[in-house]
Protein backbone atom coordinates (compact mmCIF):
# COMPACT_ATOMS: atom_id res chain seq x y z
CA UNK A 1 0.00 0.00 0.00
CA UNK A 2 2.89 2.32 0.72
CA UNK A 3 4.17 1.67 -2.77
CA UNK A 4 0.77 2.49 -4.23
CA UNK A 5 0.65 5.73 -2.27
CA UNK A 6 4.11 6.62 -3.54
CA UNK A 7 3.14 5.92 -7.12
CA UNK A 8 0.00 8.00 -6.80
CA UNK A 9 2.01 10.83 -5.35
CA UNK A 10 4.35 10.72 -8.31
CA UNK A 11 1.65 10.36 -10.92
CA UNK A 12 -0.95 12.69 -9.51
CA UNK A 13 0.70 15.94 -10.63
CA UNK A 14 1.40 14.40 -14.00
CA UNK A 15 -2.16 13.25 -14.41
CA UNK A 16 -3.46 16.71 -13.69
CA UNK A 17 -1.67 18.04 -16.73
CA UNK A 18 -2.02 14.83 -18.66
CA UNK A 19 -3.22 14.79 -22.18
CA UNK A 20 -5.00 11.48 -21.72
CA UNK A 21 -6.17 9.50 -18.75
CA UNK A 22 -8.09 6.29 -18.89
CA UNK A 23 -9.30 4.14 -16.06
CA UNK A 24 -11.53 1.13 -15.87
CA UNK A 25 -12.33 -2.29 -14.39
CA UNK A 26 -11.22 -5.60 -15.78
CA UNK A 27 -12.02 -9.23 -15.28
CA UNK A 28 -8.88 -11.16 -14.43
CA UNK A 29 -8.19 -14.82 -14.97
CA UNK A 30 -4.90 -16.48 -14.23
CA UNK A 31 -2.76 -19.52 -13.95
CA UNK A 32 -0.27 -19.83 -11.10
CA UNK A 33 2.44 -22.46 -10.58
CA UNK A 34 5.09 -22.81 -7.98
CA UNK A 35 8.01 -25.20 -7.32
CA UNK A 36 6.56 -28.11 -9.30
CA UNK A 37 3.67 -28.99 -11.53
CA UNK A 38 1.84 -30.25 -8.47
CA UNK A 39 1.33 -26.74 -7.15
CA UNK A 40 -0.88 -25.56 -9.97
CA UNK A 41 -3.65 -23.03 -9.45
CA UNK A 42 -6.18 -21.36 -11.61
CA UNK A 43 -8.47 -18.56 -10.72
CA UNK A 44 -10.53 -15.54 -11.55
CA UNK A 45 -10.91 -12.17 -10.04
CA UNK A 46 -11.15 -8.46 -10.64
CA UNK A 47 -8.67 -5.86 -11.67
CA UNK A 48 -8.49 -2.17 -12.32
CA UNK A 49 -6.21 -0.45 -14.77
CA UNK A 50 -5.33 3.21 -15.10
CA UNK A 51 -3.28 4.68 -17.88
CA UNK A 52 -1.85 8.17 -17.96
CA UNK A 53 -0.20 9.68 -21.01
CA UNK A 54 1.73 12.92 -20.98
CA UNK A 55 3.81 13.89 -23.97
CA UNK A 56 6.47 11.19 -24.28
CA UNK A 57 5.72 9.74 -20.87
CA UNK A 58 3.04 7.26 -20.02
CA UNK A 59 2.26 5.07 -17.08
CA UNK A 60 0.14 2.00 -16.37
CA UNK A 61 -1.09 1.14 -12.93
CA UNK A 62 -2.81 -2.21 -12.50
CA UNK A 63 -4.37 -3.52 -9.35
CA UNK A 64 -5.71 -7.04 -9.38
CA UNK A 65 -7.04 -9.59 -7.00
CA UNK A 66 -7.42 -13.19 -8.16
CA UNK A 67 -8.71 -16.08 -6.14
CA UNK A 68 -6.56 -19.03 -7.11
CA UNK A 69 -7.86 -22.53 -6.56
CA UNK A 70 -5.78 -25.65 -6.86
CA UNK A 71 -6.25 -27.52 -10.08
CA UNK A 72 -5.73 -30.82 -8.26
CA UNK A 73 -7.85 -30.59 -5.14
CA UNK A 74 -6.51 -33.82 -3.81
CA UNK A 75 -2.93 -32.82 -3.27
CA UNK A 76 -3.60 -31.06 0.00
CA UNK A 77 -3.30 -27.52 -1.18
CA UNK A 78 -5.92 -24.86 -0.65
CA UNK A 79 -7.03 -21.77 -2.43
CA UNK A 80 -5.53 -18.34 -1.82
CA UNK A 81 -5.99 -14.76 -2.94
CA UNK A 82 -3.26 -13.09 -4.92
CA UNK A 83 -3.36 -9.29 -4.67
CA UNK A 84 -1.01 -7.62 -7.09
CA UNK A 85 0.01 -4.13 -7.97
CA UNK A 86 1.89 -3.58 -11.15
CA UNK A 87 3.22 -0.15 -12.04
CA UNK A 88 5.05 0.65 -15.24
CA UNK A 89 6.30 3.97 -16.53
CA UNK A 90 7.29 4.36 -20.13
CA UNK A 91 9.29 6.88 -22.07
CA UNK A 92 8.80 6.99 -25.82
CA UNK A 93 12.05 6.58 -27.72
CA UNK A 94 11.44 6.17 -31.41
CA UNK A 95 9.16 4.39 -33.88
CA UNK A 96 7.12 1.86 -31.93
CA UNK A 97 9.66 1.57 -29.10
CA UNK A 98 9.52 2.86 -25.56
CA UNK A 99 11.65 2.12 -22.53
CA UNK A 100 9.80 0.78 -19.55
CA UNK A 101 10.56 0.80 -15.83
CA UNK A 102 8.41 -0.07 -12.84
CA UNK A 103 7.77 -2.48 -10.09
CA UNK A 104 5.41 -5.26 -9.14
CA UNK A 105 4.27 -6.62 -5.83
CA UNK A 106 2.08 -9.63 -5.30
CA UNK A 107 0.85 -10.79 -1.95
CA UNK A 108 -0.68 -14.15 -1.17
CA UNK A 109 -3.38 -14.55 1.41
CA UNK A 110 -3.16 -16.81 3.40
CA UNK A 111 0.48 -15.95 3.56
CA UNK A 112 1.82 -19.50 3.61
CA UNK A 113 -0.23 -20.86 0.73
CA UNK A 114 1.92 -19.16 -1.90
CA UNK A 115 4.90 -16.93 -2.24
CA UNK A 116 4.51 -13.21 -1.99
CA UNK A 117 6.91 -11.50 -4.33
CA UNK A 118 8.08 -8.04 -5.23
CA UNK A 119 10.54 -6.88 -7.85
CA UNK A 120 11.63 -3.95 -9.94
CA UNK A 121 10.94 -4.23 -13.66
CA UNK A 122 13.06 -2.91 -16.49
CA UNK A 123 12.21 -3.60 -20.11
CA UNK A 124 11.01 -2.42 -23.46
CA UNK A 125 7.58 -1.71 -24.90
CA UNK A 126 6.54 -1.85 -28.51
CA UNK A 127 3.25 -0.32 -29.57
CA UNK A 128 1.51 -0.35 -32.93
CA UNK A 129 -1.62 1.32 -34.22
CA UNK A 130 -3.52 -1.39 -36.07
CA UNK A 131 -6.06 1.06 -37.37
CA UNK A 132 -8.15 4.01 -36.27
CA UNK A 133 -8.67 3.56 -32.52
CA UNK A 134 -7.15 0.10 -32.36
CA UNK A 135 -3.83 -0.19 -30.60
CA UNK A 136 -1.79 -3.24 -29.66
CA UNK A 137 1.38 -3.64 -27.68
CA UNK A 138 4.03 -6.12 -26.77
CA UNK A 139 6.33 -5.68 -23.84
CA UNK A 140 9.04 -7.65 -22.13
CA UNK A 141 11.60 -7.13 -19.45
CA UNK A 142 13.56 -8.40 -16.54
CA UNK A 143 12.47 -8.44 -12.92
CA UNK A 144 15.34 -7.34 -10.74
CA UNK A 145 15.82 -7.63 -7.00
CA UNK A 146 13.02 -10.07 -6.49
CA UNK A 147 12.11 -10.60 -2.85
CA UNK A 148 10.08 -13.59 -1.71
CA UNK A 149 8.14 -14.04 1.47
CA UNK A 150 9.53 -17.54 1.84
CA UNK A 151 13.08 -16.55 1.06
CA UNK A 152 15.13 -17.52 -1.88
CA UNK A 153 17.07 -15.73 -4.57
CA UNK A 154 16.97 -15.24 -8.28
CA UNK A 155 19.92 -14.64 -10.56
CA UNK A 156 20.11 -11.41 -12.55
CA UNK A 157 18.43 -12.83 -15.63
CA UNK A 158 16.35 -15.35 -13.77
CA UNK A 159 13.13 -13.39 -13.56
CA UNK A 160 11.40 -12.37 -16.76
CA UNK A 161 8.07 -10.95 -17.72
CA UNK A 162 6.25 -10.75 -21.03
CA UNK A 163 3.12 -8.86 -21.91
CA UNK A 164 0.64 -8.46 -24.68
CA UNK A 165 -2.17 -5.94 -24.81
CA UNK A 166 -4.71 -4.14 -26.90
CA UNK A 167 -7.19 -1.32 -26.67
CA UNK A 168 -10.12 -0.69 -28.98
CA UNK A 169 -11.78 2.72 -28.88
CA UNK A 170 -15.55 2.85 -28.71
CA UNK A 171 -18.08 5.66 -28.43
CA UNK A 172 -15.80 8.09 -30.22
CA UNK A 173 -12.87 7.21 -28.03
CA UNK A 174 -14.57 7.91 -24.73
CA UNK A 175 -14.64 4.25 -23.85
CA UNK A 176 -12.04 1.62 -24.54
CA UNK A 177 -12.21 -2.13 -24.62
CA UNK A 178 -9.01 -3.35 -23.01
CA UNK A 179 -7.26 -6.69 -23.02
CA UNK A 180 -3.95 -7.52 -21.35
CA UNK A 181 -1.87 -10.57 -20.91
CA UNK A 182 1.03 -10.78 -18.48
CA UNK A 183 3.41 -13.66 -18.00
CA UNK A 184 5.91 -13.75 -15.14
CA UNK A 185 8.46 -16.39 -14.37
CA UNK A 186 10.91 -16.36 -11.47
CA UNK A 187 13.74 -18.93 -11.46
CA UNK A 188 13.89 -18.86 -7.71
CA UNK A 189 16.33 -20.95 -5.76
CA UNK A 190 16.25 -21.76 -2.10
CA UNK A 191 18.88 -23.20 0.12
CA UNK A 192 17.97 -24.92 3.38
CA UNK A 193 21.57 -25.88 4.04
CA UNK A 194 21.56 -28.92 1.81
CA UNK A 195 22.42 -26.93 -1.31
CA UNK A 196 20.46 -24.80 -3.75
CA UNK A 197 17.08 -26.07 -4.77
CA UNK A 198 14.98 -24.85 -7.67
CA UNK A 199 11.68 -23.35 -6.54
CA UNK A 200 10.37 -21.54 -9.62
CA UNK A 201 7.29 -19.36 -9.62
CA UNK A 202 5.25 -18.69 -12.75
CA UNK A 203 2.04 -16.79 -13.40
CA UNK A 204 0.00 -16.14 -16.51
CA UNK A 205 -2.60 -13.47 -16.00
CA UNK A 206 -5.17 -12.37 -18.51
CA UNK A 207 -7.36 -9.31 -18.09
CA UNK A 208 -10.25 -8.11 -20.21
CA UNK A 209 -12.31 -5.07 -19.44
CA UNK A 210 -13.43 -1.54 -20.20
CA UNK A 211 -11.92 1.82 -19.56
CA UNK A 212 -13.23 5.34 -19.63
CA UNK A 213 -11.05 7.99 -21.18
CA UNK A 214 -10.80 11.54 -20.02
CA UNK B 1 -4.54 77.10 -124.28
CA UNK B 2 -6.10 73.98 -125.52
CA UNK B 3 -4.36 72.07 -122.69
CA UNK B 4 -5.75 74.52 -120.24
CA UNK B 5 -9.24 73.88 -121.44
CA UNK B 6 -9.03 70.27 -120.36
CA UNK B 7 -8.03 71.45 -116.88
CA UNK B 8 -10.98 73.74 -116.81
CA UNK B 9 -13.21 70.84 -117.69
CA UNK B 10 -11.75 68.93 -114.78
CA UNK B 11 -12.29 71.86 -112.48
CA UNK B 12 -15.85 72.02 -113.62
CA UNK B 13 -16.32 68.55 -112.27
CA UNK B 14 -14.37 69.07 -109.08
CA UNK B 15 -14.78 72.58 -107.78
CA UNK B 16 -18.51 72.87 -107.64
CA UNK B 17 -18.67 69.87 -105.38
CA UNK B 18 -15.93 71.23 -103.14
CA UNK B 19 -17.47 74.63 -102.89
CA UNK B 20 -21.09 73.61 -102.47
CA UNK B 21 -20.80 73.14 -98.77
CA UNK B 22 -18.90 76.40 -98.41
CA UNK B 23 -21.21 78.46 -100.65
CA UNK B 24 -24.03 77.78 -98.26
CA UNK B 25 -22.42 80.05 -95.72
CA UNK B 26 -21.30 82.72 -98.17
CA UNK B 27 -23.51 85.73 -97.57
CA UNK B 28 -21.71 88.30 -99.70
CA UNK B 29 -23.58 88.78 -102.99
CA UNK B 30 -20.52 89.77 -105.00
CA UNK B 31 -18.67 86.72 -103.88
CA UNK B 32 -21.63 84.56 -104.70
CA UNK B 33 -21.74 86.06 -108.15
CA UNK B 34 -18.03 85.46 -108.56
CA UNK B 35 -18.62 81.83 -107.61
CA UNK B 36 -21.44 81.66 -110.11
CA UNK B 37 -19.18 83.09 -112.83
CA UNK B 38 -16.49 80.56 -111.98
CA UNK B 39 -19.01 77.77 -112.13
CA UNK B 40 -19.99 79.08 -115.60
CA UNK B 41 -16.33 79.04 -116.66
CA UNK B 42 -16.38 82.80 -117.01
CA UNK B 43 -13.01 83.28 -115.41
CA UNK B 44 -12.56 86.94 -116.25
CA UNK B 45 -15.90 87.73 -114.69
CA UNK B 46 -15.09 85.51 -111.73
CA UNK B 47 -11.75 87.27 -111.30
CA UNK B 48 -13.31 90.72 -111.45
CA UNK B 49 -16.08 89.85 -109.03
CA UNK B 50 -13.79 88.06 -106.60
CA UNK B 51 -11.41 91.00 -106.49
CA UNK B 52 -14.38 93.33 -106.07
CA UNK B 53 -15.70 91.24 -103.18
CA UNK B 54 -12.36 91.58 -101.40
CA UNK B 55 -12.88 95.32 -101.31
CA UNK B 56 -16.15 94.77 -99.52
CA UNK B 57 -16.81 93.80 -95.93
CA UNK B 58 -16.30 90.05 -95.67
CA UNK B 59 -16.15 87.59 -92.84
CA UNK B 60 -12.93 85.66 -92.36
CA UNK B 61 -14.47 82.63 -93.93
CA UNK B 62 -15.73 84.61 -96.93
CA UNK B 63 -12.35 86.29 -97.32
CA UNK B 64 -10.69 82.89 -97.37
CA UNK B 65 -13.18 81.63 -99.95
CA UNK B 66 -12.61 84.72 -102.09
CA UNK B 67 -8.85 84.20 -102.16
CA UNK B 68 -9.32 80.49 -102.79
CA UNK B 69 -11.60 81.32 -105.72
CA UNK B 70 -8.92 83.66 -106.98
CA UNK B 71 -6.31 80.93 -106.60
CA UNK B 72 -8.36 78.43 -108.56
CA UNK B 73 -9.19 81.03 -111.20
CA UNK B 74 -5.55 82.09 -111.65
CA UNK B 75 -4.55 78.40 -111.79
CA UNK B 76 -7.14 77.92 -114.51
CA UNK B 77 -5.76 80.92 -116.36
CA UNK B 78 -2.16 79.57 -115.97
CA UNK B 79 -1.22 82.60 -113.85
CA UNK B 80 0.63 80.44 -111.37
CA UNK B 81 2.46 83.20 -109.51
CA UNK B 82 -0.79 84.99 -108.88
CA UNK B 83 -2.41 81.73 -107.90
CA UNK B 84 0.39 81.15 -105.38
CA UNK B 85 -0.11 84.63 -103.96
CA UNK B 86 -3.83 84.01 -103.66
CA UNK B 87 -3.30 80.66 -101.94
CA UNK B 88 -0.79 82.25 -99.56
CA UNK B 89 -3.58 84.53 -98.42
CA UNK B 90 -5.83 81.50 -98.00
CA UNK B 91 -3.26 79.79 -95.78
CA UNK B 92 -2.62 82.92 -93.77
CA UNK B 93 -6.35 83.26 -93.14
CA UNK B 94 -6.92 79.52 -92.60
CA UNK B 95 -3.64 77.81 -91.77
CA UNK B 96 -5.38 74.45 -91.45
CA UNK B 97 -6.88 74.71 -94.92
CA UNK B 98 -5.98 71.75 -97.13
CA UNK B 99 -6.99 70.84 -100.66
CA UNK B 100 -8.17 67.36 -101.44
CA UNK B 101 -5.57 65.99 -103.88
CA UNK B 102 -8.18 63.67 -105.37
CA UNK B 103 -10.54 66.48 -106.19
CA UNK B 104 -8.24 69.33 -107.04
CA UNK B 105 -6.45 70.01 -110.30
CA UNK B 106 -2.70 69.37 -110.16
CA UNK B 107 -2.06 72.98 -111.18
CA UNK B 108 -4.02 74.38 -108.30
CA UNK B 109 -2.59 71.77 -105.96
CA UNK B 110 1.01 72.58 -106.92
CA UNK B 111 0.31 76.30 -106.58
CA UNK B 112 -1.12 75.63 -103.12
CA UNK B 113 1.97 73.59 -102.13
CA UNK B 114 4.28 76.33 -103.38
CA UNK B 115 2.28 78.86 -101.39
CA UNK B 116 2.73 76.72 -98.26
CA UNK B 117 6.53 76.75 -98.65
CA UNK B 118 6.65 80.49 -99.04
CA UNK B 119 4.99 81.39 -95.78
CA UNK B 120 5.67 80.35 -92.24
CA UNK B 121 2.77 78.59 -90.60
CA UNK B 122 2.35 75.85 -88.06
CA UNK B 123 -0.43 73.57 -89.17
CA UNK B 124 -2.18 70.44 -88.08
CA UNK B 125 -1.30 70.75 -84.41
CA UNK B 126 -2.71 67.60 -82.87
CA UNK B 127 -2.75 66.46 -79.26
CA UNK B 128 -3.82 62.85 -78.96
CA UNK B 129 -6.11 61.82 -76.13
CA UNK B 130 -4.12 59.77 -73.69
CA UNK B 131 -4.44 58.15 -70.32
CA UNK B 132 -1.42 57.11 -68.28
CA UNK B 133 0.04 56.99 -64.83
CA UNK B 134 1.90 60.15 -63.94
CA UNK B 135 5.57 59.67 -64.62
CA UNK B 136 5.07 56.52 -66.68
CA UNK B 137 3.73 57.88 -69.95
CA UNK B 138 3.53 60.89 -72.20
CA UNK B 139 1.09 62.84 -74.34
CA UNK B 140 1.79 62.57 -78.09
CA UNK B 141 1.86 65.99 -79.78
CA UNK B 142 2.49 66.52 -83.46
CA UNK B 143 2.40 69.45 -85.85
CA UNK B 144 3.69 70.52 -89.24
CA UNK B 145 5.80 73.58 -89.82
CA UNK B 146 5.99 74.82 -93.41
CA UNK B 147 9.43 76.42 -93.35
CA UNK B 148 12.69 75.60 -91.57
CA UNK B 149 12.40 77.53 -88.33
CA UNK B 150 13.02 77.51 -84.62
CA UNK B 151 9.94 75.98 -83.07
CA UNK B 152 9.18 76.30 -79.39
CA UNK B 153 6.38 74.32 -77.81
CA UNK B 154 4.97 75.55 -74.51
CA UNK B 155 2.16 74.78 -72.10
CA UNK B 156 0.23 77.79 -70.96
CA UNK B 157 -2.87 78.54 -68.98
CA UNK B 158 -1.81 77.42 -65.52
CA UNK B 159 -0.29 79.22 -62.63
CA UNK B 160 3.28 79.33 -61.45
CA UNK B 161 5.54 77.27 -63.66
CA UNK B 162 2.56 76.41 -65.80
CA UNK B 163 1.91 80.01 -66.76
CA UNK B 164 4.28 79.32 -69.60
CA UNK B 165 6.27 76.13 -69.43
CA UNK B 166 8.53 75.26 -72.35
CA UNK B 167 8.33 71.57 -73.18
CA UNK B 168 10.28 71.48 -76.45
CA UNK B 169 12.50 73.66 -78.59
CA UNK B 170 13.86 72.55 -81.92
CA UNK B 171 14.77 73.64 -85.43
CA UNK B 172 12.35 71.82 -87.67
CA UNK B 173 10.72 71.68 -91.05
CA UNK B 174 7.79 69.44 -91.92
CA UNK B 175 6.09 67.18 -89.46
CA UNK B 176 7.32 67.14 -85.88
CA UNK B 177 6.39 64.60 -83.20
CA UNK B 178 7.06 65.25 -79.57
CA UNK B 179 6.02 63.55 -76.35
CA UNK B 180 5.07 65.51 -73.27
CA UNK B 181 5.26 63.64 -69.95
CA UNK B 182 2.77 66.05 -68.35
CA UNK B 183 5.12 66.72 -65.45
CA UNK B 184 6.23 69.89 -63.73
CA UNK B 185 9.93 70.70 -63.47
CA UNK B 186 9.73 69.30 -59.91
CA UNK B 187 8.62 65.96 -61.32
CA UNK B 188 5.08 66.20 -59.99
CA UNK B 189 2.22 65.59 -62.38
CA UNK B 190 0.57 68.60 -63.94
CA UNK B 191 -2.44 69.61 -61.82
CA UNK B 192 -6.02 69.22 -62.98
CA UNK B 193 -7.17 71.94 -65.31
CA UNK B 194 -7.43 73.41 -68.77
CA UNK B 195 -4.24 74.35 -70.56
CA UNK B 196 -3.07 75.22 -74.04
CA UNK B 197 -0.33 73.64 -76.08
CA UNK B 198 1.23 76.59 -77.89
CA UNK B 199 3.59 76.01 -80.80
CA UNK B 200 5.53 79.07 -81.94
CA UNK B 201 7.72 79.03 -85.01
CA UNK B 202 10.23 81.80 -85.74
CA UNK B 203 12.45 82.43 -88.70
CA UNK B 204 14.07 85.84 -89.02
CA UNK B 205 11.46 88.47 -88.40
CA UNK B 206 8.62 86.11 -89.22
CA UNK B 207 6.87 84.14 -86.56
CA UNK B 208 3.73 82.11 -86.34
CA UNK B 209 2.06 80.48 -83.41
CA UNK B 210 -0.88 78.21 -82.97
CA UNK B 211 -2.40 76.53 -79.97
CA UNK B 212 -4.53 73.61 -78.99
CA UNK B 213 -6.54 73.69 -75.77
CA UNK B 214 -6.35 70.57 -73.65
CA UNK B 215 -7.89 69.38 -70.43
CA UNK B 216 -5.87 67.47 -67.85
CA UNK B 217 -7.82 65.46 -65.31
CA UNK B 218 -6.59 63.37 -62.41
CA UNK B 219 -7.92 59.99 -61.44
CA UNK B 220 -7.09 57.14 -59.10
CA UNK B 221 -4.86 54.40 -60.43
CA UNK B 222 -6.53 51.00 -60.53
CA UNK B 223 -5.28 48.69 -57.80
CA UNK B 224 -4.65 44.99 -58.18
CA UNK B 225 -6.83 42.35 -56.58
CA UNK B 226 -5.28 39.96 -54.13
CA UNK B 227 -4.80 36.40 -55.27
CA UNK B 228 -6.55 33.41 -53.80
CA UNK B 229 -4.96 31.00 -56.21
CA UNK B 230 -2.31 30.91 -58.87
CA UNK B 231 -3.57 30.31 -62.40
CA UNK B 232 -2.83 26.77 -63.43
CA UNK B 233 -2.03 25.62 -59.90
CA UNK B 234 -4.57 24.02 -57.57
CA UNK B 235 -4.26 22.74 -54.06
CA UNK B 236 -3.79 19.01 -53.69
CA UNK B 237 -5.52 16.88 -51.04
CA UNK B 238 -3.36 16.75 -47.95
CA UNK B 239 -4.47 13.26 -46.99
CA UNK B 240 -4.70 10.16 -49.07
CA UNK B 241 -6.25 6.80 -48.39
CA UNK B 242 -3.58 4.12 -48.58
CA UNK B 243 -4.42 0.91 -50.42
CA UNK B 244 -5.87 -1.95 -48.41
CA UNK B 245 -3.27 -4.26 -46.97
CA UNK B 246 -3.01 -7.34 -44.78
CA UNK B 247 -0.47 -5.64 -42.60
CA UNK B 248 -2.80 -5.14 -39.57
CA UNK B 249 -3.71 -8.84 -39.45
CA UNK B 250 -0.13 -9.85 -40.13
CA UNK B 251 1.23 -7.70 -37.35
CA UNK B 252 -1.50 -8.83 -34.95
CA UNK B 253 -0.52 -12.44 -35.62
CA UNK B 254 3.16 -11.63 -35.24
CA UNK B 255 2.62 -9.89 -31.91
CA UNK B 256 0.44 -12.74 -30.68
CA UNK B 257 2.91 -15.31 -31.98
CA UNK B 258 5.76 -13.61 -30.18
CA UNK B 259 3.77 -13.62 -26.95
CA UNK B 260 2.84 -17.32 -27.31
CA UNK B 261 6.36 -18.32 -28.31
CA UNK B 262 7.86 -16.23 -25.51
CA UNK B 263 5.57 -17.78 -22.97
CA UNK B 264 6.52 -21.27 -24.12
CA UNK B 265 10.21 -20.48 -24.27
CA UNK B 266 10.38 -18.77 -20.90
CA UNK B 267 8.19 -21.24 -19.12
CA UNK B 268 10.00 -23.32 -16.50
CA UNK B 269 10.14 -26.99 -17.47
CA UNK B 270 9.66 -28.18 -13.89
CA UNK B 271 6.24 -26.54 -13.82
CA UNK B 272 4.76 -28.47 -16.68
CA UNK B 273 3.43 -27.16 -19.94
CA UNK B 274 2.54 -23.48 -19.72
CA UNK B 275 -1.01 -22.29 -19.70
CA UNK B 276 -2.11 -20.80 -23.00
CA UNK B 277 -5.63 -19.86 -22.00
CA UNK B 278 -4.74 -16.31 -21.01
CA UNK B 279 -2.57 -15.52 -24.03
CA UNK B 280 -5.08 -17.17 -26.32
CA UNK B 281 -7.90 -14.93 -25.10
CA UNK B 282 -5.92 -11.71 -25.41
CA UNK B 283 -4.08 -12.81 -28.56
CA UNK B 284 -7.37 -13.86 -30.12
CA UNK B 285 -8.79 -10.45 -29.42
CA UNK B 286 -5.81 -8.82 -31.12
CA UNK B 287 -6.09 -11.16 -34.12
CA UNK B 288 -9.79 -10.35 -34.51
CA UNK B 289 -9.03 -6.63 -34.25
CA UNK B 290 -6.27 -7.01 -36.84
CA UNK B 291 -8.61 -8.89 -39.17
CA UNK B 292 -11.31 -6.24 -38.85
CA UNK B 293 -8.77 -3.51 -39.50
CA UNK B 294 -7.60 -5.38 -42.59
CA UNK B 295 -11.14 -5.44 -43.98
CA UNK B 296 -11.88 -1.87 -42.97
CA UNK B 297 -11.15 1.01 -45.29
CA UNK B 298 -7.81 2.41 -44.22
CA UNK B 299 -7.79 5.74 -42.50
CA UNK B 300 -6.56 8.65 -44.61
CA UNK B 301 -2.88 9.28 -44.10
CA UNK B 302 -1.14 12.63 -44.47
CA UNK B 303 0.29 12.98 -47.98
CA UNK B 304 3.66 14.56 -47.24
CA UNK B 305 4.39 15.50 -50.84
CA UNK B 306 1.04 17.18 -51.26
CA UNK B 307 1.37 18.97 -47.93
CA UNK B 308 4.74 20.37 -48.99
CA UNK B 309 3.34 21.32 -52.41
CA UNK B 310 0.39 23.13 -50.82
CA UNK B 311 2.73 24.84 -48.39
CA UNK B 312 4.87 26.05 -51.30
CA UNK B 313 1.76 27.20 -53.14
CA UNK B 314 0.50 29.09 -50.09
CA UNK B 315 3.89 30.70 -49.67
CA UNK B 316 3.95 31.72 -53.33
CA UNK B 317 0.47 33.24 -53.10
CA UNK B 318 1.35 34.99 -49.85
CA UNK B 319 4.55 36.35 -51.42
CA UNK B 320 2.67 37.52 -54.51
CA UNK B 321 -0.04 39.12 -52.34
CA UNK B 322 2.65 40.92 -50.37
CA UNK B 323 4.03 42.24 -53.65
CA UNK B 324 0.52 43.20 -54.75
CA UNK B 325 -0.06 45.00 -51.45
CA UNK B 326 3.18 46.92 -51.92
CA UNK B 327 2.27 47.69 -55.53
CA UNK B 328 -1.20 48.85 -54.45
CA UNK B 329 0.33 51.07 -51.76
CA UNK B 330 2.51 52.60 -54.47
CA UNK B 331 -0.41 52.92 -56.89
CA UNK B 332 -2.54 54.69 -54.30
CA UNK B 333 0.13 57.36 -54.18
CA UNK B 334 0.11 57.69 -57.97
CA UNK B 335 -2.15 59.72 -60.23
CA UNK B 336 -3.78 58.60 -63.43
CA UNK B 337 -3.58 61.48 -65.88
CA UNK B 338 -6.12 61.87 -68.64
CA UNK B 339 -5.34 64.41 -71.32
CA UNK B 340 -7.96 65.25 -73.91
CA UNK B 341 -7.88 67.95 -76.59
CA UNK B 342 -10.64 70.54 -76.46
CA UNK B 343 -12.29 72.22 -79.46
CA UNK B 344 -10.28 75.16 -80.80
CA UNK B 345 -11.69 78.62 -80.51
CA UNK B 346 -9.40 80.37 -82.97
CA UNK B 347 -6.65 79.92 -85.49
CA UNK B 348 -2.98 80.71 -85.43
CA UNK B 349 -1.46 84.03 -86.22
Amino acid sequence: MRALALVLLVLAPMSLAAQRVSIGPQIAFGDYREVSSALHYRGNGLAAKATVEFKKLSADIVLSKVKYKPVDKNNGTSEFDASEIDVKMRYYIRGPFSAEVGFMNRKADPEFEAQSVGAVTLGAYMGYLLGPGVHMSLNGGLLFGAKYSGGGTTSGLGAVELGLGFTVDALKGRVQVTGDYGFQTFSRQTDDGSGPLDAPIQQSLGRVGLAVRF
Amino acid sequence: MHRSTSWFAALLLVLPASLVGQAQTIQNATLRRAQQAFDNLDYRQALTLAQASLRERLSGFERGRAYELLGFTYSGMDSILKAVEAFKQVVLIEPERDLDPNRTSPKALSAFQVALTQILVVRQLRVDSSNFIGGQGAVPIRYTVTQPSRVVTRITGGSGALASMRIDSTVANGQVNIRWPARLPSGDPVPDGNYSVVVEATVGQNSFSTSQPIRVTHGAVDTLEHLTSLPGYTYLPETEVPPKSWKPLGLALVYTGVAVAGTSALSHSDLGSPSTREVAVVGGGIAVAGFVMTLKKPAPQPARGNILYNQLLREQIARRNTEIAQENTRRRQQVALTVVPLPRTGVGR
